[in-house]
């Protein structure tokens, strides 16, 4: 017992430290309790530190095999403290668009967190269920954080009742593979899957469950709610959502389909392929005439989905290599677009993309970034954007020799991604060339703000440059899953 | 005759599809809610018989989680629901037309 705690060490400190945060709150005086956000992000980021000092070798299990610490895990588990140590900084200038509970959206946070790190170690359909549901109640709040705001609780609800439906499924499909194969446990499952080939109770349980992570992914067909909700959430929402909440999907995905089921993965004909297509033009085609900047962001996140998905349709060590790369570049690239409209919009709830006008001339350094950020995400060279679509098209390629169907699916990802720049340079054009809106000043740009502003630019440009390190976990991650 | 795993599965995908229908069909947000959490009962049911024929007690322990989670997603999902009521005076899910492009 004290083994098992032991191991989940990362996650025990990120709930200690929402907790934490919580109580905090209730004993600080009113005058510096705006200090937790800093306070948070220092141990968000000491957390992230320590996660270093673990070794991945040899890979530990806990809970009777149900929690696995191994190179995968531990390659997200650092993912996901990043992203919500960026949020965490986004939230903090955001402070004006919360009436109260800066605290409360800090904890959340927390939550949330230690939800996508759980879900990264799953290794049992229980866990899978628990950790996913942590993370999805605690955004149905924190999408409506602002509660004042009709948008807010718009969107707040549209998730609810989509999330819920996405939930319901999920636990129908494993109730499903439960009744068919009478296993929770992956790695049961896999040696059991054999004596099921072709029954139907397994197929249907199992594509239940594919949809139910597919709302996570924000994949076709399960994409409805994105550009609604990412319009409606506060901007550190936002953030984290098309981050976090869509790498718990990719890392779910990743060990139900090659760890769990990994005979029929491999039979599954071009289903991952024509999912992958579909939603990268969902996205691509719906973001064009977006003049929100969130909206924008929500289209653009489907259309991540679907290039994240071109890595899984390989079914390569090489593939599952350049999503986990392509996610280490999105991080960075989404978290410097977000901290940016966030310094300019400051809490409004306005967030035209017009209204960006002349903020080339206003604030160059912000205008910089943020164009840093958009080229990443559109894939221009040498950014991190461009090597993560790029490694992504050579798997593709590459699998192209046994599978032909992948040379297809290489090509529409390739014109997908030429899409994907006409949209990203309307942002562009509207800080650079677009028409003087108001005179309004950017406001002095904190300290913190500043910092991770930095570190985001480094992020895109680094690993863009110098991909050697985090190529290398990616990697050594991927193969961890014996493709 | 002995009713069999089949009969329960069946039972239980007709409760689930009929909780299907009531979140497509109907307008207003807490009967869809209600359909729902109909869904997520479908489920359970399914769970407990498999864990009756299967065996083994992993699908009796999983309705604990499911029934533990759902609690914790209406706690949420009312309070949000509420909340909208308050701001809009409205339950149906036709008025919920400010995020539109």
């Amino acid at each position: 017992m004290v083994n098992d705690l032991a191991v989940i060490g990362l996650e025990l400190a990120v709930v200690f430290a929402g907790l934490g945060v919580l109580l905090a709150d209730l004993w600080l005086p009113a005058a510096r309790r705006p200090h937790l956000a800093l306070v948070t992000a220092w141990v968000l980021g000491l957390i992230l530190l320590a996660s270093f000092g673990i070794e991945a070798e040899p890979v530990r299990t806990a809970f009777g095999g149900m929690y696995r610490l191994d190179a995968l895990a531990l390659f997200f588990k650092r993912f996901f403290l990043l992203a919500a140590l960026l949020v965490t900084v986004v939230a903090r200038e955001f402070r004006e668009g919360f009436e109260a509970g800066h605290a409360e959206y800090h904890a959340l946070t927390c939550f949330a967190l230690a939800g996508m790190m759980l879900a990264a170690s799953a290794q049992h359909f229980a866990l899978l269920f628990v950790a996913l549901e942590l993370v999805t109640v605690t955004f149905y709040v924190l999408v409506s954080f602002p509660r004042r705001r009709v948008t807010a609780l718009e969107a707040g609800v549209k998730y609810l009742i989509l999330g819920a439906l996405a939930s319901a499924f999920l636990v129908f499909g494993i109730a499903l593979v439960y009744a068919a194969t009478g296993t929770l446990a992956f790695e049961a499952l896999a040696g059991r899957l054999e004596t099921f080939t072709g029954n139907r109770l397994v197929l249907a349980g199992l594509l239940l469950v594919g949809a139910g992570l597919g709302f996570k992914l924000a994949a076709v067909p399960f994409q409805i709610w994105a550009p609604d909700v990412y319009q409606g959430a506060p901007f550190p929402t936002t953030a984290f959502l098309s981050v976090g909440s869509k790498a718990t999907g990719v890392v779910l995905l990743l060990r139900v389909l090659f760890e769990a089921v990994p005979s029929l993965t491999a039979r599954s004909g071009p289903l991952l392929s024509v999912l992958a297509g579909l939603t990268m033009f969902y996205g691509v085609l719906g973001a064009i005439p977006q003049r929100s900047l969130r909206r924008l962001m929500g289209y653009s996140s489907i259309a991540n989905a679907g290039f994240l998905l071109v890595g899984f349709a390989t079914r390569s060590t090489e593939g599952v290599g350049a999503v986990l790369f392509y996610l280490a570049g999105y991080v960075f690239a989404v978290l410097l677009v977000f901290l940016v409209a966030t310094l300019v919009w400051r809490g409004a709830e306005a967030d035209e993309i017009a209204t960006l006008g002349g903020l080339g001339r206003r604030a160059p350094a912000l205008a910089a970034s943020l164009t840093l950020g958009a080229a990443s995400l559109a894939g221009i060279p040498p950014l991190a954007g461009f090597l993560g679509k790029f490694l992504l098209i050579r798997a593709a390629v590459l699998g192209g020799a046994e599978n032909p169907a992948l040379y297809w699916l290489a090509a529409i990802t390739l014109v997908a991604a030429v899409v994907a720049i006409y949209y990203y340079f309307g942002l562009v054009r509207a800080v650079y060339w677009g028409e003087e809106a108001g005179s309004a000043s950017v406001g002095p740009v904190s300290r913190s703000a500043r910092a991770a502003l930095v570190a985001c630019a480094a992020g895109v440009l680094g690993l863009g440059v110098f991909p050697g390190p985090v190529l290398g976990w990616a990697r050594l991650a991927a193969r961890g899953l014996g493709l | 005759m002995n009713p069999g795993l089949e009969h329960y599965l069946v039972v239980s995908a007709l409760l689930f599809c009929l909780g299907l229908v009531g979140v497509v069909l109907r307008r207003n947000l807490l009967v869809i809610y209600m359909s729902l959490e109909l869904m997520l009962n479908a489920a359970n049911l399914a769970l407990v018989a498999a864990s009756r024929f299967v065996g083994n007690l992993d699908g009796q322990v999983m309705v604990f989680f499911v029934v533990t989670v759902a609690a914790a997603e209406v706690a949420v999902g009312l309070a949000l629901i509420v909340a909208l009521y308050r701001r809009r005076q409205t339950a149906h899910v036709e008025d919920l037309t400010t995020l539109r492009l």
